[in-house]
């Protein structure tokens, strides 16, 4: 696979992210950082003017208007633009009847709560699309690490780059060290180890040698392999998990469209009965005239005023900002606040096992003896011979065996002869003895010793499978993958104070799932799930009862987007994860998962109080306007003043606890 | 003799679709008023130019018949800075989507019609000198990178270069320091020297941005300044004569 390096221009990432102009491919480099959350900046300018206007009006009322008129052009246009197209397009929705609103609060004399009205609307709006921009890159993260060109081998033996698309089925291709594997195929010259962190979040490599199976997205660590394609590029394990994720986006059912159809049902009602009784009042009262102070079309923009659903509007957006606000200072990243909504509804968490509810660092916990001569051998003169021979290898098993002898501060053997046999394992000869030692997986000792095979256990803790053999000794290392911090506690006050259903879905081995499960008292475990499984148990679980998945892996990318709500780690959740998450914690945090749901109940309720109080003002104030007894500027006080206190309670939720 | 089968060609020959897509990028690649230079530099330039000869203008028009010329005129220039810089980033913006909707069409064309895409990589490649095998050769390892043959399309065949052009918003603010200098620039004339104080700072800006602009374009410098001042002569004389012989 060819590096990317070679091509600074991703044209993939530019359409997935929506041709977004801050990586524009025609914009100098030194120029995208100008086109950055433009709709915000464009926000936060309008309101600096809206607070000149303001302050204009108490030192040089005449010059308020024209920090208003800038107030009016910056919030007003993109909100006209949007109310032009939607009307065009047929749909009348509460956009519209803000625009209309603030139009109006001009008309009547009311310019600066208009301006006000426009600068809300566009914040809000604003903070919600740089808050969701990161969702529109889901695919492009996937399409950075979907290699796009192979090496294909020629019956020549000639090497030819050519694009993935292009090589069909049964085509041998070559895949280098370090690089990243661009389709499925099956191994038919040379052996490494491989990882598949990229794909299922499992960071111990595997070995990979003649006959084995190799899917598209795994690392080749350190040899190089012929792989001859079983799969077309349309059909590559990698391409599957971009479609799995396509589709459970598309399936998400979101809030945001139950509001749309509530917006455009009040919308249209209130510009109907507008123009209804502007018209009809008259028939009702006789003397009523239709033009003047107190005629029909003053009492219908009188009620337009009063049940334009300003505070109705701005009581969930603010509600959700300041909720927003509150979690980014405590370094959990919310992408958008509709989000909050389905946390609160959720009654079940399903947790990754690695890289979630465990660091997913591999460690090295103990060395035993497998043999009788074993036994009479110090381990850590075994130790000692183990990091000479891992030393010069950079790997996960080799960097766990390091540590574990660092932590003993054992001194290293001096060794010659070093001999790395990429994916099995490595040799060398001790200097002081001239005896051979061995450490690597079990086909790997298999083959120098045929003699070892009675002694190889079959009842190692471990997935990973080390050996170390000299002298008619042979070791066996043991790893376990570390709980994370706290998790035992976090698990605790879900099922206790928040009552949530906790399950375990992994797509490691039985034996590792359920050894966490026992730690962490967790009776429902899943393991050996592939990423459609995980799907699949996701769909199943959620079927009833809304539901929190919180992992980290490729492979759980899917399925945290099939969830209600997905929640994944930001420091070792890979790009793919993160980008399909409803939630993000930036500091691998466990215990920010009770944190956020409480605070997703918290901003439910005051989202309810703002609601309500939106309502009480919009009935107080719209009925009695078409009798007459509530002026146009009781209206725009009672209208502002609902809006104002709204926004106030909004901001309780600012408080981190 | 034009291509048979797909409509990719549009029945013509691959050199005369090569000549059309050079004319559709130079398209998108101008400003809505012509083959401008893009860019902070000539946007700073062109309203330099457009300030002081405007305003020039006004000046030699109005101040006999208007006593408040000079707060007029200063009222008058807020609104032409935020013309000037508006219409700056506006004519930015409507590039920057013009060129976005080029490689959009491009990158379709790359999906849909590989196979013509193909020949016409070839053709360009056969018209720099490229031979067979080398030609073959060098058509394959461009067409196995979707990435960079898309990059390699726009450029060869719609002759747009990448990472070449200012965000529009620096471009805008480019504009505004360009009209703020000018205006600074006469209203610091003005105070010097009056009315002569006033046309001479103007004119000295108008000479210097056609030199900045000549030097940007690399094109001749004294021809330019010469042109410079010509022009801004007929343009004032033009007004200042017609303006005597018609109102006096």
């Amino acid at each position: 696979m060819i590096s990317h390096t070679k091509h600074p221009y991703l044209f993939d990432e530019f359409f997935a992210s929506g041709k977004e102009e801050s990586i524009s491919p025609f914009l100098l480099p030194s120029a995208r950082k100008w086109g950055h959350n433009l709709p915000l900046k464009a926000a936060i300018l309008s309101a600096c003017f809206l607070l000149l206007a303001y302050i204009c009006h108490f030192l040089s009322p005449t010059f308020a208007p024209v920090f208003l008129l800038f107030v009016y052009i910056l919030s007003g246009t993109p909100a006209l633009i949007q109310t032009v197209q939607d009307l065009l397009n047929l749909e009348l929705n509460i956009d519209i009847l803000m625009t209309l609103a603030a139009l109006l609060s001009v008309v009547i004399g009311s310019g600066m709560e208009g301006g006000l009205l426009l600068v809300l609307f566009e914040l809000a709006g604003s903070m919600e699309i740089a808050v969701t921009q990161k969702t529109k890159n889901a695919l492009s993260h996937l399409n950075k690490l979907s290699p796009t060109t192979a090496y294909l081998v020629e019956k020549d033996g000639h090497l030819v780059e050519r694009s993935v698309r292009e090589i069909p089925i049964n085509s041998h291709i070559l895949v280098k060290a370090g690089e990243i594997v661009p389709l499925d195929g099956h191994v038919i010259e040379g052996s490494s180890f491989i990882t598949l962190d990229h794909l299922t979040g499992e960071s111990a490599p595997i070995t990979k040698t003649m006959g084995d199976e190799v899917p598209a997205g795994a690392k080749n660590l350190d040899g190089t392999l012929t792989l001859r394609t079983t799969k077309s590029y349309k059909d590559s394990t990698l391409r599957q998990i971009i479609e799995l994720i396509t589709h459970a986006q598309e399936s998400k059912p979101t809030l945001q469209r139950w509001i749309d159809r509530i917006d455009k049902k009040y919308a249209t009602t209130i510009i109907i009965l507008t123009f209804l009784f502007a018209i009809s009042l008259p028939w009702f009262f006789p003397h009523l005239p239709y033009i003047g102070v107190e005629g029909s079309i003053y009492r219908a923009l009188t009620f337009l005023i009063a049940a334009s659903p300003c505070a109705l509007v701005i009581g969930a957006p603010t509600a959700y900002l300041s909720a927003i606000s509150a979690s980014a200072s405590h370094g959990i990243l919310l992408k958008g606040g509709a989000i909050l909504d389905a946390l609160a509804k959720c009654k079940k968490v399903a947790f990754d096992k690695t890289g979630t509810l465990t660091t997913g660092s591999l460690r090295c916990t103990n060395i035993s003896p497998l043999t009788e001569k074993a036994a009479t051998i110090p381990i850590t003169q075994a130790l000692s011979i183990a990091g000479a021979l891992e030393r010069p290898v950079k790997h996960p098993i080799a960097n766990a065996i390091l540590s574990f002898i660092q932590e003993k501060n054992l001194p290293y053997a001096a060794i010659e002869n070093f001999l790395a046999v990429a994916g099995r394992g490595v040799k060398a000869t001790l200097s002081d003895t001239s005896l051979p030692c061995y450490l690597g997986n079990k086909a790997f000792l298999l083959e120098q010793h045929p003699e070892l095979q009675p002694f190889f256990s079959s009842n190692l803790s471990s997935s990973v499978q080390t050996y170390l053999f000299y002298d008619q000794a042979l070791f066996a290392f043991h790893f376990e993958d570390e709980i994370r911090p706290y998790a035992k506690e976090v698990l605790s006050d879900l099922q206790k104070n928040l009552n949530m259903d906790i399950s375990i879905l992994t797509g490691d081995e039985e034996h590792n799932a359920q050894k966490v499960a026992t730690q962490l008292e967790i009776q429902h475990v899943l393991s050996q799930l592939k990423p459609e499984d995980k799907l699949a148990q996701i769909a199943k679980l959620s079927h009833k009862q809304d539901l929190i998945m919180i992992g980290d892996g490729v492979n759980d990318a899917p399925a945290l987007a099939r969830a209600t709500v997905g929640i994944s780690m930001g420091k070792i959740g890979s790009s793919a994860a993160i980008a399909v998450s409803d939630v993000i914690f930036l500091h691998d945090n466990l215990s920010h998962l009770p944190w956020i749901i409480k605070k997703s109940h918290d901003t439910l309720r005051i989202i309810k109080q703002n609601l309500s109080l939106a309502l009480c003002v919009i009935f107080l104030a719209s009925i009695p306007a078409l009798f007459g007894w509530v002026p146009l500027w009781l209206a725009v006080v009672l209208h502002e003043g609902g809006t104002l206190l709204v926004g106030l309670n909004s901001l309780r939720l600012l408080r981190k606890k | 003799m034009p291509h048979p089968a797909s409509d990719h060609f549009q029945g013509k020959t691959i050199p005369e679709h090569l000549k059309d897509a050079r004319m559709k990028g130079a398209q998108a690649t101008s400003e809505l008023h012509g083959l401008e230079i893009s860019g902070s530099q000539s946007a700073f330039a062109d309203t330099v130019r457009d300030t002081s000869l405007t305003f020039a203008m006004l000046w030699l028009l109005l101040h006999t018949y208007l006593p408040q010329l000079t707060t007029l005129l200063a009222i008058i220039a807020l609104g032409w800075l935020i013309w000037k810089t508006a219409r700056s980033a506006s004519l930015g913006w409507a590039r920057l989507s013009r060129l976005h909707r080029v490689i959009e069409e491009e990158r379709w064309e790359i999906e849909h019609h590989r196979e013509q895409e193909r020949e016409e990589l070839v053709e360009l490649y056969r018209a720099k000198g490229f031979r067979d095998p080398l030609l073959t050769q060098v058509v394959d390892v461009l067409m196995a990178d979707d990435n960079r043959l898309l990059e390699i399309m726009l450029d060869e065949e719609l002759g747009l270069p990448m990472e070449s052009y200012e965000h529009p918003l620096q471009q805008a603010s480019f504009a505004c320091i360009g009209g703020i200098a000018c205006l600074a620039l006469g209203a610091l004339g003005f105070i010097l020297w009056g009315t002569l104080g006033l046309l001479s700072a103007f004119f000295l800006s108008f000479v210097l941005s056609g030199a900045y602009t000549a030097k940007i374009q690399r094109i001749a410098l004294l021809p330019a300044c010469i042109w410079n001042v010509s022009i801004f002569t007929l343009s004032i004389g033009i007004v200042y004569l017609i303006e005597k012989s018609v109102l006096i």
